[in-house]
């Protein structure tokens, strides 16, 4: 059973920053992680505000400058919208794989990003297509970088009186991504781990994100360089295999011991790479 | 601790008739469903969006009834499984689902009825892979989903005839 609380829908953002700002308040958009939460008696709030009807986060743009996705869209809305999927691919693939269709029809791409699961699906794409959470609070907005976002297992940025209005993702048409899950069942269960990979020719830049394998996901440092520097696939993928066995901090849990974390992520990157680089020789830079 | 529970007048429409009532914000619409309007055909098993018994439609999209607050369904339209036969007439899809042995204790059934629905609504000729998609949120302990499946088929193929 859930602990009786307050509930107020309001149509006015400085409403619900007002709101937000008294202790024990708590935003509700999909609810799909804290309706669990507060039926679990792990989360007691006395005041919810629902954020469906704040009309500064219902903004969903695709576009030269990039995309925008308000904190009312939800995960289906994502994965039907036909220009998305031309337009950023691997968001919709990452989309797909989390919880079920009843689930997706509610939860939020932005109430993913909120729960800050390490194991959160929807993280490692945003990680590696250098996306931000816009942030809106009584002083104003503010753009945060989705790396400083995410602070802990389950523990985001925002401080009290803070609302997330959307994310933004930089234009991202002169890239090829690839995300990859892996879970217990072939049906729907959170990542075991979870990769992203980006790889952009033109700059030069190859971005791999890591979940479920760190108190945060984990986006690689030193990936860049080892791209332009590698002459070879095989070579790139045992420095990328080093970096990531270096830079990840698995735990054992209920889905998996350390260890065989540690070995799915070698196998992932070694697929992730064979995908982002068809041809065997080398990495494929001047084409 | 709230000294006084509050309550909220919601307006809802449940298969296409609008109640009133006052709800506290902590009742879940699958509560309002069953206990106050007796409408019982959604199942609670889970009670956390893992197993879809308590499947309905909002505002024609599939959803976990146990994942939404009655309060959060005020002005909208939801569809129970009771909502489905029209004067005691059993849609194709209830239909398919009797002839193919798709029933067994019949738990899962009113959600497993309303997630196809919602998918022959939108698709009505759906492939194989797209209806396991669209019930892989309900889960059987049952049939083993194999006669399940030759039900929503069959009517996606046409098989299941009208009148
Ligand atoms: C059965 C089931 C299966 C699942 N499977 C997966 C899975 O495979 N992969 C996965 O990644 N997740 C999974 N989840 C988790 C969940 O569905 C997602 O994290 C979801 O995207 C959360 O979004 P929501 O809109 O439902 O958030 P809510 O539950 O409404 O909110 C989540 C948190 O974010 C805060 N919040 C929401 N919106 C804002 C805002 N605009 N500003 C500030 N704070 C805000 C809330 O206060 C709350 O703390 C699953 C959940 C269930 C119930
Ligand atoms: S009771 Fe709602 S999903 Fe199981
Ligand atoms: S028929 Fe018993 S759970 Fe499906």
């Amino acid at each position: 059973m859930i602990r009786p609380f307050k509930y107020s829908k309001p149509r006015f953002l400085r409403e619900a920053l007002e709101a937000l700002e008294k202790e024990n308040t708590r935003a509700l958009a999909g609810g799909s992680d804290l309706l669990v939460e507060m039926r679990e008696g792990k989360s007691q709030p006395e005041h919810i505000v629902d954020v469906k009807a704040i009309p500064e986060l219902s903004c969903f743009s695709i576009g030269k400058d990039g995309i925008t996705i308000g904190g009312q869209l939800s995960l289906n809305e994502l994965a039907d919208s036909k220009e998305l999927g031309q337009t950023c691919p691997i968001l919709g693939d990452a989309v797909r794989t989390v919880a079920t269709p009843q689930v997706r029809n509610r939860a939020t791409l932005v109430g993913n990003l909120c729960t800050a699961s390490p194991a959160a699906d929807m993280a490692p794409p945003l990680f590696v297509l250098n996306a931000a959470v816009v942030v809106a609070s009584k002083a104003g907005e503010q753009r945060i970088p989705i790396q400083r976002f995410f602070q802990g297992p389950k523990k985001n940025c925002l401080t009290p009186g803070q609302l997330v209005l959307r994310v933004e993702i930089p234009p991202c048409s002169s890239g090829r991504g690839v995300f990859m899950k892996k879970s217990r069942v072939q049906g729907h269960d959170l990542a075991t781990i979870n990769v992203a990979g980006w790889a952009n020719p033109q700059d030069g830049s190859l971005r791999i994100c890591i979940g479920a394998c760190g108190p945060t996901p984990v986006l690689l440092t030193g990936s860049d360089e080892l791209y332009q520097r590698a002459v070879s696939r095989d070579e790139l993928l045992d420095g990328l295999a080093m970096l990531a066995q270096d830079q990840i901090a698995p735990i054992d849990d209920l889905r998996a011991s350390a260890a065989y974390r540690r070995h799915l992520v070698t196998v992932f990157l070694g697929r992730m790479v064979r995908i982002l680089f068809p041809e065997e020789g080398g990495t494929s830079r001047a084409s | 601790m709230l000294h006084e529970i509050p309550l909220y007048t919601i307006s809802v429409e449940v298969n296409e008739r609008t109640y009133t009532e006052k709800v506290p914000a902590q009742m879940t619409l699958l509560q309002f469903l069953r206990e106050r309007l007796c409408l019982t055909g959604a199942k609670e098993g889970c009670g956390v969006g893992e197993c879809g018994a308590c499947t309905v439609l909002l505002n024609g999209k599939a959803v976990d009834a146990c994942l939404v607050l009655a309060v959060e369904a005020d002005q909208a339209s939801v569809r129970t499984v009771e909502g489905e036969a029209r004067d005691g007439e059993l849609t194709l899809l209830q239909r398919a689902f009797i002839e193919h042995g798709a029933v067994q204790c019949g738990f899962c059934t009113s959600g497993m009825l309303l997630s196809a629905q919602s998918l022959l609504e939108k698709n009505p000729h759906p492939d194989q892979e797209e209806i396991v998609e669209a019930i892989s949120g309900n889960l059987c302990r049952c049939t083993g989903y194999v006669q399940i499946l030759e039900a929503i088929e069959a009517v996606a193929l046409g098989r299941e005839e009208g009148g």
